[in-house]
């Protein structure tokens, strides 16, 4: 099989290139990341890139995939079509080959507080929460931060900086709907402004390539909903497929 | 302009208007197809009663706030040099306000 990566060492090259690689698949090879790493160790042990679970919980390989964000642990690597290039994700300062860097994924993460935030006296054991409230977490609790949607954004791509991104508007989303939390009003109106959150033009790459099935869209949508007041009760966000890469 | 809290309004504006040029448009293409007037003189009477500049000026207000909207996304989104947004985002403003002039004249201050 047919690879294409991506190769930037900053230290030795000038400028990133593309580096050819062939390999024959094993039968044990399933998943993307199988196979990256058995190019590692048996053709060039400097290819660098970040991993660690290995089925898809940790986050750590997404990478850019045939032109899609993914995680290369959970994507088969039979059904990709040759060569198959790979790149570190769009928009990410590299630091070498595959490897970003997240610091300002991070920074705008942290920047909608991603805790609850309740000063009332707590209570002997815990605060606790209805399976009705509980069920409301749904769709937003799983995401793994692995950054795939955010670095998909077109709007995080012209506003890095200023637009929260979508991974941090599902993290938002996931504490304002938290009934624990007693932050709710602040929350929304740190988000009211025409960047952190309206930088959104619903173009819900998010959506698509998220690998957990979530929809920070439909996230957003709920935050501009509950913005504007018009704040039906709903349940948890709905998972959808993950659209396979090709 | 408190630059705070302008992201809903601008949003919603843009929501609001798009659904009442929507409908505006539908409305007039529907009425020209089943009750097309059939000459000037009668064209001149539907558009200039009162209900009808009404909706019209409304249409141009909804039109001329969802540009607005539009293009200081597309500014704010591409311009990111502070003197030159704002200096494009006040041509885009006086290009608009001129046109919401020209319609007023147009819609308003005809003779005959």
């Amino acid at each position: 099989m047919r690879f294409s990566i991506f190769r930037y060492d900053p230290e030795r090259d000038e400028k990133p290139y593309m580096q050819a690689f062939e390999i024959e698949l094993k039968p044990t090879d399933r998943m993307l990341l199988d196979v990256i790493l058995r190019i590692r160790d048996s053709q060039d042990d400097s290819l660098t890139l970040r991993k660690s679970c290995r089925e898809g919980v940790c986050g750590s390989d997404a990478i850019n995939i045939n032109g899609r964000n993914g995680l290369a642990c959970v994507t088969p690597v039979r059904e990709l079509k040759e060569p198959v290039e790979l790149r570190p994700l769009p928009s990410f300062p590299v630091i070498r080959d595959l490897v970003v860097d997240m610091t300002r994924f991070y920074q705008q993460y942290h920047s909608i507080r991603p805790y609850l935030i309740n000063d009332e006296a707590a209570p002997e054991k815990e605060r606790l929460q209805s399976p009705e409230d509980r069920d409301k977490l749904d769709g937003s609790y799983e995401c793994i931060l692995c950054a795939c949607c955010t670095s998909q954004c077109p709007s995080s791509w012209w506003n890095p900086d200023k637009f929260v991104g979508p991974a941090g508007l599902l993290q938002a989303y996931r504490f304002i709907v938290d009934s624990r939390d007693r932050a709710t009003d602040e929350r929304l109106d740190d988000l009211n402004d025409p960047y952190r959150l309206f930088r959104c033009r619903t173009i819900m790459n998010c959506t698509e390539v998220c690998p957990k099935g979530l929809s920070p869209s439909r996230a957003i949508e709920r935050i501009r909903l509950k913005m504007s007041k018009v704040d039906h009760d709903e349940g948890g966000l709905a998972l959808h497929r993950v659209p396979p890469i090709r | 302009m408190n630059r705070k809290h302008t992201g809903l309004r601008a949003w919603l504006v843009q929501r609001v208007s798009a659904v009442y040029m929507f409908l505006f448009i539908a409305f007039f293409l529907i009425h020209l197809v089943v009750a097309a007037p059939q000459q000037y003189a009668a064209w001149h009477a539907w558009i200039t009663s009162a209900a009808m500049s009404i909706a019209t000026s409304v249409f141009f207000a909804a039109l001329l706030a969802h540009a607005w909207v539009g293009l200081r996304d597309v500014l704010m989104d591409y311009v990111h040099a502070a003197t030159a947004r704002v200096a494009l985002l006040g041509l885009v403003g006086f290009g608009l306000t001129a046109a919401g002039v020209w319609v007023v004249r147009i819609l308003w201050m005809r003779h005959g």
